[in-house]
């Protein structure tokens, strides 16, 4: 695995408004990533895990601290800059997979591309390329509102890393999904990670998630309770 | 741009039946505004033709004491335009009397006529041809208004030059048919020889018409009104007629670029999420804006696209074939034809077509503003803000 830092957390604090004074998500937050981890921050709800996915995918600002997303300082990014971020380096899944239902498998896939400047055929190409990867390369055409739980969260899997991100954010990918499907999604995640070479940070407290995990970050009121490593040497999706 | 008018056309398609609901109340929006505004332009139009034909001529000399608008200044308001003035021009001497039909008095303008004029396009033929007396015409207004037809004979009373009654049978040997009200009712023709004759005036006449050739200048003891003074007052009353009839489209288009508003507004409400996906994918705030600005937008695009497809065969027929008057409208006292064939011209086309766009560009964008301070986490959550 590259040792290369692309994430460092400093004090990082983050507070939202509450009534007439705030409440603290997240609290002096010290973290670093190296590139092509496989990452789960875990915790009860409330305990901070999307916020801090939020801030480190530039969809939201720490009140106090530094947070560093591949050399960039996130709280003072403009919103143009944000945007370019999340465009060409990170990808994000969701629990409820976001897709546009206006649009077909190839469409949703190929969204995130028409932001950047790739011509038709290459896009074609990516597009395919990533379908192929999760295993729905013949469902190219079809609408997403026609496709099941876990091929929704596919075409969003597919959706994240049709661009080649540095880093995938996924918000309880398998929280909508039953056991098989899981198994499935998280398979074809760490199959990425250890082929691209893709940081993956999940947010979760499904058990099935912990097992494929490299590393698992334990939030508890916003406080960093410990972090561990899981050694999977032996491993191979 | 382009982005946004790809996305924005694969979201409206998407949509379905809520998107051609309100495509379907902008076109007929579109096609009503360009049909009612297209009428009064056909009627504008005929108007003043009609009006150039058997009124107005290239322009008109009156004699400086001869007020229109005041009756009193017929009797003394008239004299002679030296021959060098009166080319390519006819004279009109105006005189006051009444007529007797059935054996009522009827008060009239009688008007002079040179027998051999081509400027105006009274049938002064039927005077020559004519054996009677005093042979007259009359409108098809002032026939139904005192029941007179073709052959008929009917008493008239008039002043002669100096003021002194007298009265003869004249006789209606042609009623004409014209769309110009002002023309007709309350008037009738005779040859300007003739009104010489029976009111003892010599070379003298009250206004003179210009034809073809004309061009229309000042001559001293006369005032020269050319064809566009001659016309504002038909014209304003059009434009009146214009602007009133305008509250039905301004009220329409107003209901549908609520369609579209409420929609938009409903959008960003219920497309949340999707707002949040488009910012997580590296969209900014502002393309956001651009793209559901484009959608709301492009309703009326298709709109007129859809006008286009209905409204060409249509209007092509109804410019053809014209709308028929109903025979009240005849008598309102304003030129308005039996037939009114609406004009459709492409400044009114694309006139009416930026005025949608822009309009529900503009509405589409108000709701859309929004976007810009939204929080993209809560946007993602679904969260209203």
């Amino acid at each position: 695995m590259n040792t290369e830092t692309i994430i460092s957390i400093e004090n990082l604090t983050k507070q939202f408004p509450e009534g007439d004074g705030f409440f603290t998500a997240l609290k002096d937050i010290n973290l670093t990533f190296k590139k092509g981890e496989f990452t789960g921050v875990v915790g009860p709800s409330g305990s901070g895990k999307t916020t801090l996915l939020n801030i480190i995918g530039s969809l939201d600002k720490p009140t106090s601290g530094k947070v560093n997303v591949l050399g960039l300082d996130i709280g003072n990014l403009s919103h143009k800059e944000s945007a370019n971020l999340r465009n060409k380096h990170i990808g994000f899944i969701f629990q409820v997979y976001n897709l546009l239902p206006v649009y077909t498998v190839f469409e949703n896939v190929e969204f995130a591309l028409l932001l950047q400047s790739y011509t038709k055929s290459e896009r074609k190409k990516m597009v395919m390329e990533s379908l192929e990867w999760v295993g729905l390369g013949d469902q190219a055409s079809k609408r997403v509102t026609k496709l099941s739980g876990g091929e929704g969260q596919r075409v969003a899997i597919a959706r994240a890393m049709v661009k080649r991100p540095q880093i995938v954010i996924a918000d309880e990918p398998t929280a909508n999904l039953d056991a098989a499907n899981a198994h499935a999604i998280l398979k074809t995640m760490k199959k990425l990670n250890q082929e691209l070479n893709t940081t993956f940070l999940f947010s979760t407290h499904d058990e099935k998630v912990m097992t494929y995990l490299d590393r698992i970050i334990h939030l508890r009121d916003g406080k960093l309770e410990s972090e561990e490593f899981i050694s999977h040497e032996n491993d191979k999706v | 741009m382009k982005l946004a008018f790809q996305l924005a056309y694969k979201n409206l398609i998407g949509a379905g039946l809520k998107t051609w609901l309100n495509v379907a109340i902008l076109a007929f929006t579109f096609l009503l505004i360009i049909f009612y505004n297209g009428f009064i332009d056909g009627w504008n139009r005929q108007a003043l033709v009609e009006a150039e034909k058997w009124e107005y001529g290239e322009g008109q000399l009156l004699n400086e004491n001869y007020d229109p608008r005041d009756p009193f200044t017929i009797k003394d308001g008239y004299g002679k335009l030296p021959s060098e003035e009166a080319q390519h021009m006819t004279p009109i001497l105006l005189r006051q009397g009444s007529i007797y039909p059935d054996g009522r008095m009827f008060p009239i303008m009688i008007k002079g006529i040179e027998i051999n004029q081509d400027v105006l396009a009274f049938p002064a033929d039927k005077l020559v041809n004519s054996d009677e007396s005093i042979p007259i015409l009359i409108g098809k207004r002032l026939a139904k208004s005192t029941n007179l037809e073709v052959g008929d004979q009917v008493l008239m009373r008039w002043r002669d030059k100096n003021g002194t009654f007298d009265a003869a049978n004249v006789t209606v040997v042609e009623v004409f048919k014209s769309d110009v009200a002002s023309i007709d009712a309350g008037q009738i023709y005779m040859s300007l020889d003739k009104l010489y004759e029976i009111t003892g005036l010599q070379d003298v006449a009250t206004m003179y018409i210009g034809g073809e050739g004309y061009v229309s200048h000042d001559v001293e003891g006369w005032v020269a009104k050319d064809k566009e003074e001659l016309s504002s007052g038909l014209t304003a009353i059009i434009n009146t007629k214009k602007a009133s009839g305008s509250i039905l489209y301004i009220l329409l288009l107003a209901i549908a670029l609520l369609a579209i508003f409420d929609t938009q507004v409903l959008s960003i409400f219920r497309r949340q999420k999707e707002i949040g996906t488009y910012i997580s994918l590296g969209m900014t705030r502002i393309q956001v804006v651009k793209l559901f600005t484009v959608e709301g937008g492009m309703y009326s695009l298709l709109a007129a696209i859809v006008a286009i497809i209905v409204g060409v065969p249509l209007f092509w027929y109804v410019s053809k074939v014209g709308i028929s008057m109903p025979s009240a409208s005849q008598s309102t006292g304003v030129t308005i034809a039996d037939v009114i064939h609406p004009y459709f011209s492409l400044s009114l086309i694309v006139t009416t077509l930026i005025l949608v766009i822009a309009s529900a560009t503009i509405v589409s964008y108000m709701p859309s503003r929004k976007i810009a301070k939204m929080d993209p986490v809560n946007a993602l959550k679904g969260k209203i803000q």
